[in-house]
């Protein structure tokens, strides 16, 4: 699911780390090799931990010495008391849940924060591709034919937005990237942004 | 653990070689945690590589429970049967001999050379037998401090083991966290289940019926022989998995059956046989004791399972087995989730394979890539 071109898959790194405070305790689910995790030590010494169901990811985290859970991020989640991280982090990873409303509240349960990336498939040239041909997105973030993916539930901007305003969640910060995955952009993004961040918190 | 897994004689890497045991004799009086003492500890013990100067590479090897010292090499060049985790330990394999020390003792109240119920009280000279003191986990650990210490060693570099060793591993991060690197405990519990309980009950009463154990003063040639391997026979099944069984007996038949109750099926000749060798390498005194501290052993006690867990600093990985029913996955989960919402740095990893408890003994190239992977970190 990680897009093969590294800048892309690091593209959020820096905007995370603009959000983190030093030593924050975060849980990175869905951590992958535990990429972010290790960027987070080194440039803000967080306490990190990650969770991954893969073994092979898991393998990968702890070559870099980063905590790591192999298992199902709920069942993770469920382990934890209230507000015990600073910061739950959902990386590309909100799609891919069979229950998101479930997971990500129980992710604003956990962490005083969460902390939500993923690709915006109101994106125009997402649109475009399926206007035009009629097909599924392939591209560098989703590079496997629907054969070989795992079930995603994608959403575009505008829809998380109303997502967290039907559910009182609180939006503190949010960055938009343009199709190039580097610069910000902030005009009309549901069109214009092909990723978004969002740093959350539970308003009640 | 299985006999017969151990038989065959792979290289997976350089090997250790030819070794000998030595024994550890300390003549200062050994106190129990739950009172009770013995005149001198006795550990027999084998160590392969070399400790270097700084005398910080050092790794622990924790038996599982009837287990013993000799975890690598061949005591001769014509034996076949190497040490129970030979695969894992030697130059350049997982646990790495050509950088590391590895020490594996056997556990105090064995009955490999370590003190035990079965070994002579110098002030008697008789055996233990019952009057040997109740025995835990912490008082199997407290040994093997002492014989840590006996080697000029502060400091290990690594305490690895599985199941009772997993808890002895634990035991260690827990009462000597100053001492211990970095840990691995590998198909491990926080404490005994009621099944689990249950199961060494019935084992321990099958000892305990056999009119050879006599109150636990039976002799060499005249012990409860077959309560032991009844115990052991159906403690073996626990040590497997029904796919892993399936697998490797399924309902195959011996043709040589002429009596009823004859062994008819594969699987009762490999239990039977499982039974008779344990008895001719095992104590039955001690397989009381050890079942016994073991199902005592609960990290939950006195206050919670994050209170006891608190006073760890090393990192930490655990290992759970899919397959494994004795000491499942979710009680190796629960470890690592006390010690992560503690906030301590502790790493869980789930390997399926099909061989229930007795996995982390099985040749598997992904567990060699995760140990040797944490053993550098």
């Amino acid at each position: 699911m990680h897009p093969k071109n590294p800048k892309k898959r690091q593209a959020d790194f820096q905007i995370i780390a603009r959000w983190v405070n030093e030593g924050e305790r975060v849980l990175d689910l869905g951590c992958g090799r535990g990429v972010l995790l290790e960027y987070l030590k080194q440039t803000k010494g967080v306490y990190g931990v990650g969770v991954d169901i893969d073994f092979d990811k898991v393998l990968s985290c702890v070559k870099r010495g980063v905590p790591v859970y192999q298992g199902d991020a709920n069942e993770v989640l469920a382990g934890f008391q209230d507000n015990a991280f600073d910061r739950v982090i959902f990386s590309r990873t909100v799609e891919q849940f069979d229950a998101p409303d479930a997971t990500l509240r129980e992710g604003l349960r956990v962490g005083k924060r969460a902390t939500v990336g993923f690709v915006n498939h109101g994106f125009w040239k997402n649109r475009l591709n399926k206007a035009l041909w009629g097909r599924r997105t392939i591209n560098e973030v989703y590079p496997n034919p629907w054969y070989a993916s795992m079930p995603a539930n994608p959403f575009p901007v505008v829809e998380f937005e109303d997502y967290c305003k039907l559910k009182n969640i609180e939006i503190g910060n949010r960055v938009y990237l343009a199709g190039d995955w580097r610069s910000e952009c902030s005009l009309f993004p549901n069109m214009l942004a092909g990723y978004a961040i969002y740093d959350l918190a539970s308003s009640c | 653990m299985n006999d017969s897994e151990q038989a065959t004689v792979v290289s997976d890497g350089g090997e250790v070689g030819i070794v000998e045991y030595q024994d550890f004799v300390s003549g200062e009086r050994f106190h129990f945690e739950a009172g009770g003492s013995i005149p001198e500890l006795r550990l027999r013990y084998e160590t392969y590589g070399h400790l270097n100067k700084a005398k910080d590479n050092a790794i622990l090897i924790c038996h599982a429970l009837t287990g013993d010292h000799h975890c690598a090499g061949v005591y001769s060049l014509d034996e076949r049967k190497t040490g129970w985790w030979n695969f894992m330990i030697g130059p350049g394999k997982p646990i790495d001999t050509s950088e590391y020390f590895v020490i594996c003792s056997n556990a105090l109240g064995g009955c490999q050379g370590s003190s035990g119920p079965g070994s002579i009280n110098p002030e008697t000279g008789k055996p233990y037998n019952l009057e040997f003191p109740k025995l835990t986990v912490r008082d199997m650990v407290r040994a093997q401090a002492l014989l840590v210490d006996s080697l000029g060693i502060d400091r290990l570099h690594a305490v690895v083991g599985g199941s009772m060793g997993g808890m002895q591993t634990f035991q260690w991060a827990i009462d000597y966290p100053e001492r211990v690197g970095r840990y691995i405990a590998l198909a491990c519990a926080a404490r005994h289940n009621a099944q689990t309980i249950a199961f060494n009950d019935t084992g321990r009463q099958a000892i305990i019926t056999d009119p050879g154990w006599q109150n636990g003063n039976y002799t060499a040639d005249n012990g409860p022989d077959q309560g032991l391997a009844v115990a052991r026979m159906m403690a073996h099944i626990t040590y497997l998995s029904d796919v892993g069984m399936e697998h490797k007996f399924g309902r195959r038949r011996r043709a040589s059956a002429k009596e009823h109750f004859d062994i008819e099926f594969e699987v009762e000749s490999y239990l039977r046989y499982q039974g008779q060798s344990f008895v001719s390498r095992f104590d039955a005194n001690s397989y009381l004791y050890l079942t016994k501290a073991l199902d005592r052993f609960d990290l939950h006690d006195p206050e919670s399972l994050d209170a006891t867990l608190s006073a760890v600093t090393a990192p930490g990985l655990v290992v759970g087995f899919t397959s494994d029913w004795l000491y499942p996955p979710q009680g190796n989960r629960e470890l690592v989730e006390a010690l992560l919402r503690l906030g301590k740095d502790a790493s869980y990893a789930e390997l399926a394979m099909d061989y229930g408890h007795d996995s982390f003994l099985v040749r598997a190239p992904k567990l060699y890539d995760l140990m040797r992977r944490f053993l550098r970190r």
